[in-house]
């Protein structure tokens, strides 16, 4: 049977030259449009993170995606996503599930439902109150506790988180009171320690996290800082606080016992440029980066992990763009995001591996209003 | 799977023409044709969603149709229509524009350049509306093979089109594949010889 066609189509082919070349012809075609189908369909696309900023004057929050090869920021179609009045902080819990801003004139918490391919925002509502204007927030690493400093109740709002629907409940005995004026908290990685910053006394004050929540505080707190605290940050490791004194032109740096209590490095506080109002650790705990507001640039140093003693990095200090007010880590710590309230810029650095000094990548972005937070997922 | 950069996906787009353009000389000298084409069949859209927040590509699937005016053998007007749904996405298509054909015997292929509009609905429900939407210009071009099944009846194995929009703000570069069926309608050029 077979031998009968192929001897059949050699009888064509060869008193037939042209119907085979247009055979030949379709095969070709019908194969590269199969070839094109396999092509379309076989690719994924790159990795990434998404970056959200609260937008305090429209009553928003931006979302955007960082492609995590060259920084480009893309701005996630129906950005910026409505909130309550004035939202300030933002943070998203570790599964990326779940995107929580402080409404500051609306005393609330808003807890947004995040699409997990496109990172899209949709309210769930109803939302929940906290303290009088919600400064500052952050969420434990297991995601199952929300923490919350009010500036104008002088209390510390602490809710549990449920696992699959985001639902936030007060804690047993929250609100916890603190002394006048928090501005900002950290909490360690492992959730066992919160620090809670008081810029008009400069102090931090430390509390121990019990497993229900409730906050009580370490010894020998509160503990001295520099004038005009305005941001914290701990090291991944769990070994070192640190804390910008906006109006010392300094960084204090403690190291956290097992206890919670906080005893100060050797040669604390050390040298920031002009204005220091925020600072962010890289993941790996290796380096450390204070943005100047006054001098427009970027305190590096690169810690000691034994000691917590920095060392400044050769270059220091980098350019920040035009009065930064905020600087984030990139979660893989291949980037630095700065952000000026005065231009509505994100700028993107990069971190050089190694030495962890910064380069410009030429990548930013604007918003149409000033921000008051970001935050970077994982 | 890493992805291939956008570049590589218009290369290939244009590879892909290309390839047609240059086999179709083989097999053309046509002979006669209907005067109205109208097709109609499954359609897949790569859509370059990443350019407007997506984590990746989007692969949405719907339906194309179009019509086409034969002017001549080989000259043509057609407009082409398709809607591509998928994740959140619907991208709907208007689009006309001139279309060359070569034929030969049983086989057709044609390359065209289309011109018109592209919606794009991401539906993703907030209090306050249940959808975003855009409205922009869509420009592109593409080509195909045909396969008369009968006087009446084409089958069409592939029709592929690099179709560039601007929906959103951004512009995103699209490929959309598409097969079905094409009916013949009028008649142009030569009669056979019965």
């Amino acid at each position: 049977m077979t031998g009968k066609v192929d001897r059949k189509m050699l009888v064509k082919t060869a008193s037939d030259p042209q119907g085979a070349m247009a055979r030949m012809t379709n095969s070709i075609a019908m194969l590269g449009s199969v070839a094109l189908l396999f092509f379309l369909t076989g690719c994924n696309a790159a990795s990434s993170h998404t970056a959200y900023l609260s937008l305090p004057q429209s009553d928003a929050v931006a979302a955007y995606r960082i492609d995590n090869h060259n920084a480009k920021f893309t701005t996630i179609v129906g950005s910026p996503f409505f909130t309550g009045s004035s939202p300030g902080p933002v943070v998203v819990d570790p599964a990326g599930e779940f995107l929580y801003v402080a409404n500051r004139n609306d005393d609330t918490i808003s807890r947004f439902k995040i699409d997990s391919s496109i990172g899209s925002l949709t309210e769930v509502t109803p939302r929940v109150h906290s303290g009088l204007t919600p400064a500052d927030m952050v969420m434990s690493s297991a995601g199952d506790f929300l923490f919350v400093a009010n500036t104008i109740s002088s209390n510390i709002s602490v809710f549990s988180v449920d696992s699959a629907s985001g639902a936030l409940t007060p804690a047993p005995s929250s609100p916890f009171a603190t002394p006048p004026n928090p501005v900002t908290l950290a909490l360690t990685p492992s959730g066992k320690f919160l620090y809670v910053v008081n810029s008009n006394l400069a102090l931090v004050f430390g509390y121990a996290v019990s497993s229900s929540g409730t906050l009580q505080p370490v010894p020998l707190s509160p503990f001295p800082v520099g004038i005009g605290a305005a941001a914290i940050a701990i090291d991944p490791g769990e070994k070192f606080v640190y804390v910008a004194n906006s109006s010392d032109n300094t960084v204090t740096i403690d190291s956290i016992n097992s206890s919670g209590t906080l005893a100060t490095v050797v040669g604390s506080p050390f040298a920031a440029g002009t204005t220091p109002v925020g600072l962010t650790v890289s993941p790996s705990g290796q380096y450390l980066y204070i943005i100047n507001q006054g001098s427009s640039d970027i305190t590096a140093y690169s810690i000691d992990s034994t000691t917590g003693i920095p060392t400044l990095i050769t270059g220091s200090p980098f350019s920040g763009g035009t009065t930064p007010a905020l600087i984030v880590s990139d979660p893989d710590g291949n980037y630095v995001y700065t952000v000026s309230q005065s231009s509505s810029t994100i700028t993107v650095l990069s971190v050089t591996s190694g030495t962890g000094a910064l380069a410009s990548t030429g990548q930013s972005t604007t918003t149409t209003v000033a921000p008051a937070s970001m935050f970077v997922t994982k | 799977m890493t992805i291939a950069p956008a570049g590589t996906v218009r290369r290939t787009a244009i590879l892909s023409v290309l390839s047609l353009i240059l086999l179709s000389p083989l097999a053309a000298r046509a002979q006669q044709g209907a005067r109205l084409d109208v097709f109609g069949g499954f359609s897949y859209m790569r859509f370059d969603s990443t350019q407007i927040g997506y984590a990746n590509y989007s692969n949405l699937y719907g339906w194309n149709a179009s019509a086409t005016g034969n002017i001549k053998l080989n000259l043509s007007v057609v407009i082409d229509l398709s809607g591509n749904y998928g994740s959140h996405l619907d991208v709907y298509n208007w689009m006309f524009g001139p279309q060359y054909t070569w034929r030969r015997e049983k086989s057709r292929f044609f390359v065209h350049g289309l011109f018109g509009k592209e919606q794009t609905r991401a539906n993703l429900p907030q209090p306050t509306r249940p959808y975003f939407e855009s409205v922009g210009k869509s420009y592109g071009g593409g080509g195909g093979f045909d396969w008369d099944f009968s006087p009446r009846l084409t089958i069409r194995v592939v029709q592929a089109d690099y179709l560039r929009s601007e929906t959103f703000g951004p512009t995103l570069n699209n490929i959309r594949v598409s097969t079905g069926v094409v009916f013949h309608f009028g008649h142009i050029g030569h009669r056979p010889r019965l």
